[in-house]
């Protein structure tokens, strides 16, 4: 038997699992999780590895080396910031929006068309890790192009620029921005509605890599380790992506997972099924898709999230018999606090609702819709976005839903997103909804690359399924 | 390279998809570069992929007998997101009931289409003077047209930047469809 370690320096706490690798698979031994030392992010990772692996804590790292195989993922602090720069907003825009957030990355702002000088200024002042600039298909606009890459050339940004536009024009960017770091890959749309966004994250994952490396004494992790860390939403991303290759019972899943900064939801499942009733418009997104959403998360983000969802968190109030005032006196409590746990009965029923909105919002962003329209032969659908209608399992990670053994986090929102405004959104029909019992899915995807077999069987064998047990709320 | 790019589709709630096919093909054995949008396409879509490919030319179908309402503010539209010297096409049942194709065609002339078909039109004879259009509005059609089209995007390209001022910033998080 061997014993098989991942660890997960994520920006609060650092997460560590032991698995004992078995002719039938992996087994989770221990899990364990000490909080994220952010100056050097080593004493954490240290710490987490050499209590898993029953140590004295102060046995150096070298010696720690030895003892078994050793996966780790970082989530580098609060994530990849990503700027995209398209040309329509609902073609290569929407793509190359996707491109970052499947690659691990959060989008901080999107630009189509032109950049102003205003435009130009901003981007500055975000100051993104990566500026993702595309736009055109091949041999298609270059105007557009070609003037974007002047602009930016001239601005005072000092991040890598990645170019996935026309490749036309890929020389001629490389030349206008000589002084820059412009990596070049293929087009994310090299045809209208063609997507292509493989390259893309390949080349963010490589520069997120360097960035998650660089600083804080990760590199001397690598150099003792010989292996590179994951990014962590890539992690949870290649897991989603292969469970139902092994397990066709799990074809049509979603992960969603709430935190404190950010609400990440994964999908994998056809997004268009083509018939004579329904007609796609816009692109084809791919099969396995990651959104992040920057404004919704339960403590940094809650203010944020507070604004943007309103007139969810009214409605909501108002069934519980809660006043907004009282859910805006939480908010201010917490959002200041990044590990504070909800005490009285009313803060769980305050913090629940606000996990409900987070879930309604990431939701209704991740989804696609679609319009009727009807003909004189009868009525047709017009879709735009992803269908979720076939998902049949929807599982909660991170620590919030890990941790909550009702479905009403999940349920709830789903059923009033029913009634969302004019366009019928494609949500899952029935699901059934699942949590990771024991938050597994993060260091269980570093161990995908190697063992994606067994790691999707834990996977499956650890959630616990909440729909079986009814409504109540135990 | 050195095609020029057309793009074709079905406008409006129209799911005839017959004679879409048969231009896609004809027009790429002409040597054209086609983008086809298939059936039920909006305005808006189609200069979507206009922009996207540079495209020389849209031809617009309709078969369903609502072209005219379908088609009300092509031009104005193209006009607005920078394709001014685009050339616009519309061809199929245009004619409802019984008014002579003289007045239909003043109609979607008035609207800004360059030529008006009907469905029995010779499309060799279609494929010439769509050659001739593009050169005479882009300089030159088919290979070695780039830098004349390219200088004419410049042109628009104000224009569309000052059009799509209002709506091409999104916030994150207020993302809306
Ligand atoms: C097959 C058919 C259908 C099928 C379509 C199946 C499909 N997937 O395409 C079905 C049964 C679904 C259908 C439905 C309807 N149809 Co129908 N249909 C026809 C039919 C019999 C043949 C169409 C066809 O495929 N023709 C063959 C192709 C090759 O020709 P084409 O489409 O005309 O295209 C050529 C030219 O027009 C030209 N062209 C087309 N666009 C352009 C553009 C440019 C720029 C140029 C240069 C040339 C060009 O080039 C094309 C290639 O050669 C026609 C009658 C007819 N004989 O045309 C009626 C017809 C088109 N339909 C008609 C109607 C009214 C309808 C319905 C509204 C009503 C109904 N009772 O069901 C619905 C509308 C549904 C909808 N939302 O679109 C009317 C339209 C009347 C009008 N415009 O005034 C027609 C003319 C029948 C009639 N005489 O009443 N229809």
């Amino acid at each position: 038997m061997k014993t098989v370690i991942s660890i997960d320096i994520g920006s609060t706490w650092t997460k560590g699992a032991a698995f004992a690798l078995t002719g039938s698979g992996f087994e989770l031994k221990e899990k364990i999780s000490v909080p994220t030392t952010q100056d050097n992010l080593v004493v954490g990772f240290h710490e987490t590895l050499a209590r898993l692996l029953h140590q004295d804590p102060l046995t150096p790292l070298e010696q720690l080396k030895g003892l078994s195989e050793i996966f780790f993922s970082s989530s580098a602090k609060g994530g990849l910031k990503i700027a995209a720069i398209g040309l329509v907003p609902d073609l290569t825009l929407q793509l190359a929006r996707l491109a970052a957030m499947s690659a691990g990355g959060k989008v901080v702002k999107s630009f189509s068309f032109a950049l102003t000088g205003g435009d130009v200024s901003e981007l500055e002042k975000l100051n993104p890790d990566i500026v993702l600039f595309s736009g055109g298909t091949d041999g298609g606009n270059s105007k557009y192009i070609l003037e974007n890459a002047k602009k930016l050339q001239s601005s005072r940004l000092s991040c890598p620029v990645v170019y996935a536009g026309n490749r036309a024009v890929a020389e001629d960017v490389l030349n206008i921005m000589k002084s820059r770091e412009v990596v070049v890959t293929e087009n994310l749309m090299p045809e209208v509605g063609q997507v292509n966004i493989e390259p893309v994250r390949e080349k963010i994952r490589e520069i997120f890599l360097k960035r998650i490396v660089a600083g804080r004494g990760l590199a001397e992790i690598v150099d003792l380790f010989g292996s590179q860390p994951k990014p962590t939403p890539l992690a949870v991303f290649e897991l989603i992506s292969v469970i139902p290759e092994f397990y066709q019972d799990w074809s049509d899943l979603a992960v969603i997972d709430i935190g404190g900064a950010t609400t990440d939801f994964y999908s994998n499942t056809e997004s268009y099924l083509e018939t004579d009733t329904v007609v796609l418009k816009g692109i084809r997104e791919p099969k396995v898709k990651r959104t992040v959403e920057g404004d919704l998360g339960l403590r940094v983000s809650a203010r944020s999230l507070f604004e943007t969802g309103q007139s969810y968190l009214e409605d909501r109030l108002r069934e519980e018999g809660f006043e907004l005032k009282e859910m805006e006196e939480f908010v201010d409590r917490i959002s200041s606090r990044l590990d504070y746990l909800a005490e009285s009965q009313t803060e769980k029923i305050l913090d629940q609702i606000l996990a409900e909105a987070c879930v309604y919002y990431a939701v209704l962003r991740h989804s696609g819709g679609w319009r009727e329209v009807y003909t004189p032969q009868g009525r047709v659908y017009v879709q735009t976005g992803k269908d979720l209608r076939r998902v049949k399992a929807v599982i909660g990670s991170g620590g919030f839903l890990s941790g909550e053994k009702s479905t009403a986090v999940m349920a709830i929102p789903l059923k009033k997103l029913r009634n969302y405004g004019e366009e019928k959104k494609l949500l899952p029909d029935c699901p059934s909804f699942y949590r990771d019992r024991h938050y597994l899915f993060s260091v269980l995807g570093n161990l995908v690359e190697k063992y994606p077999q067994e790691a999707a069987s834990l996977a499956v064998a650890s959630v616990e399924n909440l729909s079986q047990k009814g409504e109540n709320h135990d | 390279m050195g095609k020029d790019t057309i793009v074709i589709g079905v406008i409006g709630s129209d799911c005839h998809s017959v004679g879409n096919k048969i231009l896609e093909l004809f027009f790429t054995s002409e040597g054209f570069k086609v983008v086809n949008l298939g059936v039920m396409v909006s305005q808006q879509e189609f200069i979507d992929a206009a922009i996207e490919t540079n495209a020389k030319a849209i031809l617009v179908s309709s078969l369903y007998g609502h072209g005219e309402i379908d088609c009300q503010g092509f031009r104005d539209l193209c006009l607005e997101k920078g394709l001014d010297p685009i050339v616009l096409y519309v061809g199929g049942n245009l004619v409802v009931g019984k008014t002579p194709f003289s007045v239909v065609e003043e109609k979607f002339k008035r609207m800004g289409f360059d030529r008006v078909f009907t469905p029995d039109i010779d499309l060799k004879q279609v494929a010439e003077l769509l050659r001739q259009d593009i050169k005479e509005k882009f300089g030159s059609s088919l290979n070695g047209q780039e830098n004349k089209s390219q200088s004419n995007q410049n042109k628009q390209l104000s224009q569309a930047a000052q059009a799509d001022q209002n709506n091409r910033q999104e916030p994150e998080g207020s993302r809306t469809k």
